[in-house]
């Protein structure tokens, strides 16, 4: 394999949907992942053990997991630690499956609260992308929500709540605050291929119904049977640059087996995530692009955002049994998503429930404190355990320059690739958020009925997403990519991933990233068929 | 490494305590043999190697100050200790059966039986949907 029409670098959620799109449209498409299918039929929630698999080969951090196909990231400089995966559905391969669009006053930042950048498309724009992407996807949830523009897709009936997610709602009730049953990219009811969900709840080691929407189990399928060619195992290791350096003219990659390749192709598309696109774009320097590839602004790699997030977890006296359940798709309250100066920050955030954890999960604190040792410390998992529920305080990160992903000086990884270099500081207006956000997420917990607040005021290992290391924008001076993610500075080269970003909104950010992924296909169908 | 010293360790971290066993009654050293063998930072050892020589004979009290002072002082490799001492101990099935009698968590994997999915109550939402739209319009 030397060439193809379009070539994709990254099976996960927005590699997954330009393949599909692209494939479907009669498109040469291959796409070249570095890792592999995961058998979910074969997860650990079908073991006892399937705790420990949470802390190994499942475990978020690459640094920790050290599977083959992960490289290190350097992180001794962030506040955030990294949490990503490989393979055929990338990340959400190990995702809760929370599903929520941003909100139109998300692209308008700038106009609408003078700070950060407005985005060069709007919610509008997206709108009808983020309807096939849920078509596609197989959401759970339910219309009606009056904190967002109204759904228009189709949806399959809503999770249940469970003993805590009632409570939670009631003392949501109480305080007149706004609550909603989470969209969920999981099925409850069936679709070929894949059995609706049986309610089991760690959705982060696989699902072996297919209930949960990875990638592998979505756009994939309907991929492949369209004519896309999947490559697994693959390193990409550079973008070669064409001779008058104005479009990318092959990717260098190294197979399984330690082979050289280079595959030649119209259209590049880098579906890395926010850390491997920046990386390989600042990995593929040459003469012409000693900054790295795309890189004329200097802006690849910077404005880095993540979604800090506190998470605040309520004790109470009855049992909730929250092991029951898709353990992050319950519901939200978006009573504070939108800025009020009073607070003394702009922007705003989102109050997501997570249900309980098993065992392991619940002496190890999960993405708390750990439990004490000694003597004191069955006294306290007797306590805890199935006696809890928890609010996550996700806050709008705003763009610094500062916060980036660079090449670390020294290290490389197995092909020479520099390795990956975290630096990332929570923002002021940030934590102020966050401070703000483990008040109100205590006040709805205490109006729940619980009888002692356990607060984390920073999760560590919270780097799930990674966001506008390749903002968008319209003018090339101070962005690296247009609004449907082709380069400014490279003609023939696309990036479809959470880099995109221009603000990070204060919700999970998949959707959005499909959305703009499947805009950006058709938008290059355009090109490829004029 | 000896693991009549690991086990005092474990036993310290996770003493027996009404229901639940103790480490030593689950023989955890054992089961973190596989963790201690593929620990390439080693760091169990690192916590052991700084056990003074009287731990062995102490008494729980002293033990537990001393794992604490520890605690202190070796924090990274502490902290992988009781993971995988905590890990270990929760898949155990003698403490999963504890567990079980304790809670009524189900002594039995998530799949393939998961849980009953109840239907969503509608109701719940009645003064949810009494509120006007409040995105904010652009």
């Amino acid at each position: 394999m030397t060439r193809t029409s379009v070539a994709i670098i990254g099976a996960g959620a927005s590699g997954a949907a330009v393949a599909w799109r692209l494939a479907s449209a009669g498109v040469d498409v291959v796409c070249l992942e570095r890792g592999g299918w995961l058998e979910q039929g074969k997860s650990p929630s079908l073991g006892h053990d399937w705790e420990r698999a949470l802390q190994t080969r499942f475990h978020p951090n690459p640094n920790i997991r050290r599977a083959p196909d992960d490289d290190p990231v350097i992180t001794d400089d962030t506040d955030i630690q990294p949490a990503q995966f490989n393979g055929v559905g990338g990340s959400l391969l190990r995702w809760g499956a929370h599903f929520p669009r941003l909100r139109p006053s998300d692209f308008r930042v700038r106009s609408l609260d003078g700070v950060a950048d407005d985005w060069p498309l709007s919610y509008a724009d997206l709108e009808p992308y983020y309807d096939l992407n849920d078509a596609m996807t197989g959401v759970a949830g339910l219309r009606g929500d009056p904190g967002n523009p109204p759904r228009t897709a189709e949806r399959d009936p809503p999770l249940p709540l469970g003993p805590g997610g009632e409570r939670l709602a009631a003392g949501f009730d109480k305080l007149d605050w706004h609550w909603w049953p989470s969209d969920a990219a999981i099925v409850t009811r069936a679709r070929p291929g894949r059995a609706p969900c049986n309610n089991c709840g760690p959705c982060g080691v696989g699902c072996p119904r297919g209930s949960r929407a990875s990638g592998d189990n979505t756009y994939w399928p309907a991929a492949l049977a369209a004519g896309a060619r999947l490559e697994t195992g693959v390193r990409v290791t550079r973008l070669m640059p064409s001779p008058d350096g104005r479009r990318v003219a092959a990717i260098a990659y190294r197979d399984a087996q330690g082979r050289d390749h280079r595959l030649e192709a119209d259209q590049i598309v880098a579906a890395a995530n926010g850390l491997g696109t920046a990386r390989l774009l600042l990995a593929s320097t040459d003469r012409r692009h000693p900054q790295g590839l795309a890189n004329s602004s200097g802006l690849v790699g910077r404005r880095l955002m993540h979604h800090p997030t506190a998470i605040v977890t309520g004790v109470f006296d009855a049992r909730l049994d929250g092991h029951k359940g898709p353990f992050a798709c319950a519901l939200y309250c978006q009573q504070f998503y939108e800025t009020d100066r009073a607070r003394g920050a702009l922007r705003g955030l989102q109050l997501q429930m997570l249900r309980g954890s098993g065992p392991v999960a619940t002496a190890l604190g999960g993405y708390m404190a750990r439990l004490p040792w000694g003597s004191g410390h069955h006294r306290e998992f007797t306590r805890q355990f199935a006696h809890s529920a928890t609010l996550t305080v996700t806050v709008e990160d705003l763009p610094e320059l500062d916060n980036r992903v660079t090449l670390d000086a020294r290290r490389n990884d197995a092909t020479g690739v520099p390795l990956a270099r975290l630096a990332y500081r929570v923002g002021e207006n940030s934590g102020r958020l966050l401070n703000f956000g483990i008040e109100r997420a205590s006040d709805a917990l205490r109006a729940a009925g619980a009888i002692d607040i356990i607060v984390n005021p920073l999760s560590r290992a919270a780097g799930f997403h990674f966001l506008g290391t390749a903002r968008a924008g319209d003018d090339p001076a101070n962005s690296v990519v247009d609004g449907v993610g082709r380069a400014h500075d490279l003609d023939n080269l696309w990036i479809v991933d959470g880099s995109v970003f221009v603000t990070s909104g204060a919700v999970n950010p998949t959707p959005t990233i499909q959305a703009f992924a499947l805009r950006a296909a058709d938008a290059m169908l355009e090109r490829i068929r004029p | 490494m000896t693991q009549d010293l690991l086990t005092i360790v474990l036993d310290t971290l996770l003493p027996g305590d009404g229901p639940w066993p103790s480490a030593r009654d689950v023989d955890l050293a054992q089961a973190l043999r596989a963790d201690v063998a593929g620990d390439p930072e080693r760091q169990i050892e690192i916590v052991l190697a700084a056990l003074p020589v009287s731990f062995a004979a102490a008494n729980a009290d002293v033990r537990e100050a001393t794992l604490l002072a520890i605690e202190m002082s070796h924090g990274a490799a502490f902290e992988r200790l009781v993971t995988l001492a905590y890990t270990a101990y929760y898949i155990e099935p003698r403490v999963r059966a504890v567990i079980e009698r304790e809670t009524g968590y189900e002594n039995r994997p998530p799949q393939p039986l998961g849980y009953k999915l109840e239907p969503f109550d509608e109701r719940l939402l009645d003064k949810q949907r009494q509120r006007a739209p409040f995105w904010r319009k652009v």
